[in-house]
């Protein structure tokens, strides 16, 4: 299972989109959980979701699978709809749902040739097991499980299916750091094995990892659209951390290109900003006569733009609640 | 359709049923609360009632009968109580867990499922059948003369009756607490009017009309009238495909996948 399949594995340039989203809008009484967005998922890539709680991404990988109904907008999977051609989708679209448990005397063997039972064309259970590392527990009920364990079982239910498409809402929340890094491999046998891969996070080392593509959703909007490495990059602060040969002010500090917060701690003083702030910076002291020492640079990452693009929608939140 | 794909998807689906079958008859063998309630309740009640009925005069409440004679149905409508009381333990439980739900992301509907939990359940309900009128007229020596005509309508019709309202608490009950709340004294409502403490022929008026038209009383009335070769009333033939009806109509309305 391991062996890359050619046929399927995506080649730059010939894509084809798996999924497409437009305008899609769904509410829950007067409250809006997704409100107008739009997407597309190119085959065999791992496309991430991510934003704060309750910011609308299960809603969406829901109404992407069927169990839930858009109040407006389109789905196509394939070029079927989720709800028209709901039999047809099942087939082909493995889920993993953020909580479901399951009978708590089933075995975890039991499970899996049961579901392999509900499909056309299913991979083999024992080789599934074997393939997430959890062959051992084949025999084992599901209530004597780690979370680990049957966090695993669950994905190899949506596995099993053989699908062409994978949904896999927070599946690696409640485990240890080993489990999570066994995790993050297994995704990455998915992407090889040609199958696309959307992944429901909240965490963003995870999203930084597996994912090519992230969307980042907040209050049922779509807020950005890019590449890990592009909205770290275009959002999330660098930082530069040096010890001044003798003190400088603030406004020098800021009148450097792209510097937007300084720090202080004792001698140590904390830049933040966008663009090569080290090389600016140098070179704007050294004008002064400054030298600068013990430098640590810190590139931006996607937890800082993560932050940055949510923030505004979180104090405007607060302001409502103070209201 | 062609025949040879209905054929196809006609295989299919008998496997994927096949396949729930399979789990939950494992499941009940180990978590035997139908079994144990549905198949062992019938059989203690059985040997109680047998040995009841050798050292009491016949003729019960003037009615001509034994104890065991009048316990026969009413043994049986127990053993479907219990057995569908025992319903949305597994059903309420497999919902409130998403397991169903998880079930429902797959090509199979959780209707399905249900399906094979209730082909389950009727087994159960051929057994404690099976058992109680062997252990009836063998042992214990109730003189059954069964016309099976009116005793498979009067069987199938009370078995329809009891499972629907087995569904009724599945459908409303949310949580599985609850569902065991509202069962418990479901049970024992419905073990009262099925005359297990007090034969309909032994109460008064009031009481003993209340009993023969209630859910459990009607069918305990049905089959004792069929399994001595007689025509069931058909007042209580009506009572229980009335409160069929109207049980299938709640548990319709209300039923919920998640």
């Amino acid at each position: 299972m391991d062996v890359p399949n050619d046929s399927s594995s995506p080649t730059p340039g010939t894509q084809q989109p798996a999924v497409t989203i437009s305008k899609l809008v769904k509410r829950y009484g007067s409250f809006v959980a997704v409100d107008d967005v739009s997407f597309s998922i190119q085959e065999g890539e791992i496309f991430g979701i991510i934003g704060p709680n309750g910011a609308g991404k299960t809603t969406t990988v829901e109404c992407i699978s069927g169990l839930r109904v858009p109040d407006s907008g389109s789905i196509s999977v394939y070029g079927l709809s989720p709800q028209r051609d709901r039999d047809k989708i099942r087939e082909f679209v493995g889920v993993q749902l953020q909580q479901s448990a399951l009978p708590e005397r089933l075995r975890v063997g039991e499970a899996l040739e049961l579901f392999a039972a509900f499909y056309e064309d299913p991979l083999d259970p024992g080789e599934v097991l074997e393939s997430l590392g959890i062959r051992e527990i084949e025999r084992a009920a599901f209530k004597k499980l780690s979370g680990g364990q049957k966090q695993r079982v669950s994905i190899a239910l949506a596995l099993v299916g053989n699908p062409r498409i994978a949904i896999l809402d927070e599946l690696t929340t409640g485990l240890d750091p080993e489990a999570r890094r066994g995790t993050w491999a297994l995704i990455e046998r998915m992407r090889e094995r040609g199958v696309t891969v959307i992944l429901v996070t909240h965490y963003m080392d995870e999203a930084e990892t597996l994912c090519d593509r992230l969307a980042l959703i907040n209050r049922g909007r779509l807020k950005v659209l890019d590449t890990p490495e592009a909205i770290a990059a275009e959002s999330g602060m660098n930082r530069l951390r040096f010890v001044p040969s003798q003190p400088v002010q603030d406004e020098t500090l800021y009148a450097v290109e792209g510097v937007q917060a300084v720090e202080r701690k004792g001698r140590v003083v904390t830049v933040m900003g966008t663009g090569d702030l080290a090389a600016s910076l140098i070179r704007a002291l050294a004008d002064d006569g400054v030298q600068v020492s013990e430098i640590e640079a810190r590139r931006g990452n996607l937890d800082d733009a993560f932050i940055k693009l949510t923030r505004d929608a979180a104090s405007a939140a607060s302001q409502e609640v103070q209201a | 359709m062609t025949p040879s794909l209905g054929g196809a998807l006609g295989r299919r689906s008998r496997h994927q049923l096949g396949a729930l079958l399979k789990v939950q008859a494992k499941l009940s063998l180990r978590e035997p609360y139908g079994l144990g309630l549905g198949v062992g309740f019938p059989l203690v009640l059985m040997v109680l009632f047998g040995f009841i009925s050798k050292n009491v005069a016949g003729n019960v409440g003037g009615s001509g009968l034994t104890v065991i004679d009048l316990y026969v149905p009413t043994i049986m409508v127990i053993s479907f109580i219990a057995i569908a009381i025992s319903l949305p333990n597994t059903l309420v439980r497999d919902r409130e867990s998403g397991w169903l739900r998880r079930i429902s992301t797959t090509p199979v509907h959780p209707s399905r499922l249900l399906t094979a939990q209730l082909i389950l359940d009727l087994v159960l309900a051929a057994m404690a059948i099976v058992i109680t009128i062997v252990g009836g007229q063998a042992i214990f020596g109730a003189p059954l003369s069964v016309g099976i005509p009116y005793f498979v309508l009067s069987l199938v019709l009370a078995i329809a009756e009891i499972f629907t309202l087995g569904l009724v608490v599945v459908a409303l009950a949310t949580t599985q607490t609850m569902a065991s709340a509202i069962g418990g004294v479901l049970f024992f409502a419905l073990l009262f009017l099925s005359g297990l403490w007090l034969q309909p022929v032994q109460a008064g008026a009031p009481l003993r009309d209340i009993m023969w038209y209630s859910p459990s009383g009607a069918a305990v009335r049905a089959i004792l009238y069929s399994v001595f070769h007689a025509t069931p009333p058909l007042t209580a033939l009506l009572t229980i495909v009335g409160y069929t009806v109207v049980f299938a109509f709640v548990a319709v309305r209300y039923f919920r996948w998640e």
